[in-house]
């Protein structure tokens, strides 16, 4: 019995090894690409024109579309099947160059494209660095913010601008008034990016040039100044509030939209979030426009210095772009190629199209006045003007999420970060899976040690060994 | 006892045998209907086509039990949509669930059958280690070998090939089908009741193994030949993890439906309005699997009451 | 205790058998290589060198092949993704030999990736085993040699290539049957197995590297082990806080579903094939409908349904028995955990008692009626016949299922994955309120891509049901009696 199997083991061993060896580093004459799978149609169909219309191009273009939540994950788990060029947000560039998936750009060109094209702020964030150099690795070509849909039926336009309006509009609806479409660190930029409404400053500076685009940041990288103290506060008594804030329902957060729920009347979200709203409110009910302002109130300034009742806040959100990245595996006989197809597809012209077909928001200086010449020419409906039009002047208040440390976004990768935020929101303990122990996060040094606890964690990544015995009470 | 009290007697026990007869049959109709429930909802959900007052689609889970209105276009839609960038997807990943299932059936049944006979009927040298070691191989949480298995697989090109993605498609199928010889102790259970004599006296005529089990065996088993094609036949079509890292994430147009189904409702931006059709899908795939076991259904429970005696 | 007493002296045997065994074997070595003829001697340097010289051609080619064959791979190293295997993955196994890689040529875009230390780790074993199996084959040609050496001495004809290929569907059929599921186990099974058990003592962790920017990794010994007890490393206190309630969940949840699917399995059984009954087919098929449902299907319609906005809540809130929507499955982090794990072991009754109404309607009407009418006889009630005569006789009978029932739930992954997905989370923890040690594991593996944390945990749960297993089976009538029974 062993002579057998061991004679047919090693033979299926043996064919399959010497099957193997003979792939290398290969090129078969095709570029293949990953983008979100809403825009795989559009792709595939404009690649095919660019091949068709440049006979020296000499590859074939093949696009498939990707889960874009969950791609950075795929292309990390096994970079050598990924595809030669592909799309992520701006935030996972640091971890896939760090961990030799993407390779950097080098074409003049298309480096005097990315300069010319793109607002100072995705400058700073799609750069890394490679054996101490700093180097391109990303081709940005969608723009990505927060803003706010809302049932139009139920919340009157004044009512949209103020959290004040929506919780006097959910009082007299019976439902909540506002949730988020998710709990994770990029969703809870709302609260914790909130910008102060009359310069435009953020209250937080997150990472070094972490400025909002119109005003700028005060203060240093601290998440426990007064003013951060007092908004949370002010979100803890607002989500106390039976008509306050909600957090989104597993049934999902389109069916606490929907109308005959009595879920909440307003949703922070972003363009991809378009279809979904639509679905829940139906088109004509769809209001959408920027993330709400707040007021302090006494309650939440209560035993801080640096802010007084009456100040307004604008939630914030981070302003986020999605960028082309070729992939480090990919053949170098492929690479100018590449950047010649990269350099093409994130094109005004091509992002413009990507608008009117997929409302993906160009992420182009001055699309804006595109955006609004499309509306005029009646090429799309209100409500998607709408969409891009709240997005773009919310990615005026935001800013870019951050890779702390030059390679990573401890933000988004939560190490428990969020977490942190929901138990303040919910004012629970949190029982950190560190050596620190949040009791409680109701009293005002709760709130101080959790957001203490938030900044720790992103610039670690890991949970302090203890607080430090007086928490700075900077403005 | 005189005639008339054996007759009232009598009578009295038919009524308490009729009492407990009615309450047997209203509480099996009960826990029947609680049973169905579900499923029925699932179908209902399927067929329901309600629209906003502008004329968009709900396709929520709504709050109400049976549908508004009914209607075919969460079938329409999901034999014509496009999902992942793949045309017309839902079709493909049924035949691609249907061409996967039948050649794991036929591979997996041919090696469950053949392992189990060794095991009961021949006798060897390392006959009861290998029955050990098999038992031990399937206490493994499975998916924890799953990404040594997707390496293996790449490095002979059976996955993970841009160039060839179809080629993942018989990796899933030897993933599969290659545990499949383990997991033979039912079909044993089944030949064990076979007489050994049967056996012997073939032998004593002359016949081969190889003719035993080709011409006095494989007659007698049909009913374990068709419980286990149905178990393998169904197991494609229920597995939704395995199947999607064998795959690939990238490779929709291969996917196999119950991973198709199930990034519909759970993608990182989960679109809840496709549940209706999700629901058409789940209908889709249900009607041939439980139609199946509605014939072979005799099979089955032959199947699960010998594995529960022999365990 | 019995039957340990006996098994004692067995084992005792079988021991010194072993060392017999491989005395002999070293002898028979030696013996091979004096006695045997010059093909027997070349075969031990050149495969099928002895087959060649008693005139089989085709076997002695097989043996070269295969020897040719190994040979290659271990010097030429064929490599993938980078990764060679052969020679090198021996002496890359070690993960001291790696490299950043990261070079890159700015003018023609030439990048240089470092080492892919999984693939290391993988190949390492294949070459390794690779290796076993070139002994295995070496061994094999000369002891195949040697038997014709000895067959001819009495005057037998060596067997032809044909005449060994018949053998197989005779006296070796069990070696054409059991080949096919051997190569498919090794490949498939075992090697993948032994290549996440290895991992265990390794710091493969995605989340640690990605923060260190560095695809590799290397070997820590017991660290990860400690860190159940001493809660250092990047996961290491969430496995020392959790482990302990996540295993405690485990087992609870295992005895809920199994017990109340078994016993309301044979109630419901009682119920359909009540004498006079009619529509016993009907009532039978609408509970196999449910089992022929993918469970995926079954279990996300009960999701739904049970949903904050479903039908249910909305039915309970109309009806007035509820104002605000009840978290069913802890999907809410502020959801009940005691809920939970109550809806999940009821909605595992929904799953559960078809299969053991199935299995135990066939037990109940093999069970002898004369039982039964000597307790009626005696006067016996309805209910003592049942706890009497029914019950202990489907226990009895069924106990095999119960045991393989009970390590099935330890490690039942549907049912808490697509129901609550292991919630209502805990705060600042993975694990979560109804998370089973086998949901928990795909978390941190699938999820986290911490593979060291995750083989951690698996070889625990397989500890559990090893334990488990190897006891009762080795007790049970099933094993002990095997042989008897035949």
């Amino acid at each position: 019995m062993k002579r057998i199997t061991a004679i047919m083991l090693v033979l299926a061993m043996a064919v399959s090894l010497l099957a193997g060896c003979g792939k290398k580093e290969s090129d078969d004459g095709v570029i293949r690409v990953w983008v979100g799978e809403e825009s795989a149609e559009f792709y595939q169909k404009i690649g095919d024109e660019y091949v068709a219309a440049h006979s020296d191009f000499g590859y074939k273009i093949e696009v498939k579309g990707m889960d874009t939540g969950s791609i950075a994950g795929t292309i990390t788990n096994d970079p050598t099947a990924a595809a030669d060029i592909y799309t992520v947000a701006h935030d996972n560039i640091g971890k896939l160059a760090s961990t030799q998936c993407a390779k950097p750009i080098m074409d003049e060109t298309l480096i005097a494209q990315v300069k010319a094209d793109n607002p100072a702020s995705f400058q700073k964030v799609i750069y890394s660095t490679l054996n101490d150099k700093s180097y391109l690795y990303g081709v940005p070509y969608i723009s990505q913010a927060l803003f706010m849909y809302y049932n139009k039926e139920l919340v009157t336009e004044e009512q949209a601008k103020t959290f004040e309006g929506l919780q006097e509009a959910a009082k007299a609806a019976g439902t909540k008034a506002i949730t988020v479409t998710g709990d994770d660190g990029y969703n809870m930029s709302f609260a914790l990016l909130a910008t102060n409404a009359n310069d435009h400053s953020t209250t937080v500076k997150i990472f070094e040039g972490a400025e909002s685009v119109s005003g700028g940041a005060k203060g240093e990288s601290n998440c426990q100044g007064d003013d951060t103290v007092a908004i949370f506060r002010w979100l803890q008594a607002f989500a106390e509030d039976p008509n306050g804030f909600k957090w989104a329902s597993p049934d999902g957060w389109d069916a606490d939209l929907d109308k005959d729920n009595k879920g909440v009347l307003a949703v922070i979200g972003g363009a991809w979030h378009y279809n979904t709203a639509k679905a829940a409110l139906g088109e004509t009910n769809l209001g959408i426009t920027l993330i709400p302002t707040f007021t302090l109130t006494d309650a939440s300034v209560e035993g801080l210095s640096g802010v007084k009742a009456g100040d307004v806040y604008r939630g914030g959100t981070f302003a986020d772009c999605k960028c082309f990245m070729i992939n480090a595996n990919s053949a170098t006989t492929k690479y100018a190629k590449e950047q010649e197809l990269i350099l093409y597809l994130s094109s005004k012209e091509v992002q413009d199209a990507s608008y009117l077909e997929c409302l993906n928001v160009p992420a182009y200086v001055g699309a804006a006045d595109y955006i609004k010449q499309c509306f005029e020419e009646g090429k799309v409906t209100e409500s998607q003007y709408n969409l891009a039009a709240a997005q773009v002047s919310m990615a005026e208040w935001g800013i870019p999420q951050p890779f702390i440390t030059g390679t990573l976004n401890t933000y988004y990768y939560s190490k428990n970060a969020p977490a942190v935020f929901r138990a303040v929101i919910d004012q629970t303990a949190y029982p950190t899976t560190g050596d620190v122990i949040l009791q409680e996060t109701t009293s005002l040094d709760g709130v101080r040690k959790a957001l203490y606890l938030i900044e720790y964690l992103w610039m670690h990544g890991v949970t302090p060994k203890e607080f430090p015995a007086a928490l700075p009470e900077k403005a | 006892m005189s005639t008339a009290g054996k007759k009232r007697k009598f009578s009295s026990q038919s009524r308490n045998r009729r009492i407990s007869l009615g309450a047997t049959y209203t509480v099996l109709s009960l826990l029947s209907v609680i049973w169905l429930i579900p499923l029925i909802w699932i179908v209902l959900s399927a067929f329901r086509c309600e629209y906003q007052p502008d004329g968009t689609f709900i396709g929520r889970v709504t709050s109400s039990f049976f549908p508004k209105q009914f209607g075919l276009k969460n079938f329409e839609d999901l034999f014509t949509a496009t999902y992942y960038g793949v045309p017309k997807a839902f079709p493909r990943w049924m035949l691609n669930t249907l061409f996967i299932a039948i050649i794991d059936c036929i591979i997996s049944t041919f090696l469950v059958l053949s392992v189990a006979y060794c095991m009961s009927k021949l006798k060897f040298k390392l006959r009861k280690p290998f029955m050990n070691i098999s038992m031990i191989l399937g206490l493994f949480p499975g998916f924890m070998s799953m990404i040594a298995i997707y390496f293996l697989l790449k490095s002979v090109g059976l996955t993970g090939n841009p160039s060839h993605p179809e080629y993942s498609v018989v990796g899933l199928i030897l993933a599969y089908s290659a545990g499949a010889g383990l997991g033979f102790q039912i079909a044993k259970g089944f030949f064990d009741v076979l007489p050994n004599a049967l056996v012997e006296s073939a032998k004593l005529d002359g016949c081969t193994n190889f003719k035993i089990f080709r011409r006095i065996i494989l007659p007698l088993s049909k009913p374990i030949i068709i419980y286990q094609a149905l178990m393998s036949f169904t197991g494609p079509w229920m597995d939704f993890i395995f199947a999607k890292v064998i795959i690939g994430a990238d490779n929709a147009k291969y996917w196999t439906v119950s991973v198709g189904l199930y990034s519909m409702l759970f993608g990182t931006h989960p679109d809840t309005n496709l549940f209706t059709q999700f629901a058409a899908g789940c209908v889709i795939v249900a009607v041939p699997i439980v139609t199946l076991f509605m014939f072979l259904q005799q099979y089955y429970v032959e199947g699960v009451t010998a594995g529960a005696v022999k365990g | 205790m019995a039957s340990n007493k006996n098994h004692a002296p067995k084992k005792n045997q079988e021991k010194t058998g072993l060392f017999e065994g491989l005395r002999k074997k070293c002898e028979n070595f030696g013996k091979r290589f004096a006695d045997g003829s010059l093909g027997t001697k070349l075969s031990h340097f050149i495969f099928g060198a002895g087959s060649f010289y008693h005139g089989q051609y085709v076997k002695g080619a097989l043996f070269l092949l295969i020897q040719l064959g190994i040979l290659a791979v271990m010097i030429f190293c064929p490599s993938i993704n980078g990764t060679p295997y052969g020679w090198k993955a021996l002496r890359n196994l070690p993960l001291n030999n790696v490299t950043e890689g990261g070079d890159f040529d700015p003018l023609t875009g030439q990048f240089t990736v470092g080492s892919d230390c999984k693939l290391m780790v993988l190949f390492g074993f294949v070459t390794i085993a690779l290796i076993i199996i070139y002994f295995m084959v070496w061994n094999m040609n000369i002891q195949s040699s040697y038997q014709t050496d000895m067959d001819l001495k009495i005057g037998k004809k060596p067997n032809t290539f044909r005449e060994d290929m018949r053998s197989l569907l005779d006296g070796k059929f069990h070696v054409l049957m059991l080949t096919p599921t051997c190569i498919a186990a090794a490949v498939f099974t075992i090697l993948p197995t032994i290549f996440m058990i290895a991992l265990a003592f390794t710091t493969y962790n995605s989340q640690d590297m990605n923060d260190l920017g560095t695809n590799l990794f290397h070997w820590n010994g017991l660290q990860n082990f400690r860190a159940v007890f001493t809660g250092e490393g990047s996961l290491g206190v969430e496995i020392k806080n959790r482990f302990m309630p996540v295993l405690g969940w485990t087992f609870l949840w295992a005895i809920f579903a199994t017990l109340t699917c078994y016993f309301g399995g044979i109630i419901l059984a009682l119920l359909i094939n009540k004498k006079g009954l009619k529509g016993k087919k009907v009532f039978r098929t609408i509970f196999i409908f449910t089992i022929a449902v993918p469970q995926f299907i079954s279990l996300l319609a009960v999701r739904n349904l049970l949903g904050e906005y479903g039908p249910v809540n909305s039915l309970l809130q109309d009806w007035g028995i509820t104002k605000e929507p009840i978290g069913f499955l802890g999907l809410h982090p502020s959801d009940s955990e005691s809920l939970a794990k109550f809806m999940v072991i009821l909605i595992n009754m929904w799953v559960g008692i078809p299969y053991t109404m199935l299995m135990t309607s066939g037990i109940l009407m093999n069970i002898p009626t004369d039982l039964y009418e000597a307790a009626r006889v005696d006067g016996s009630s309805t209910m003592k016949m049942f706890f009497k005569i029914t019950l202990p006789y489907v226990i009895f009978i069924t106990t095999p299922y119960l045991i393989s029932s009970f390590v099935g739930n330890i490690n039942s992954f549907n049912t808490i994955f697509l129901l609550t997905g292991g919630g209502p989370t805990y705060t600042g923890y993975q694990a979560g309120g109804t998370d089973l040690l086998v949901t928990w594991l795909y978390k941190v593996t699938i999820d986290q891509g911490s593979y060291n944390t995750g083989a951690v945990i698996g070889i625990f749960t397989f500890l559990i049901t090893a334990t488990i297993t190897l006891i009762t089976y080795r007790r049970s009538k099933a094993y002990n009696e095997e042989d008897t029974f035949q």
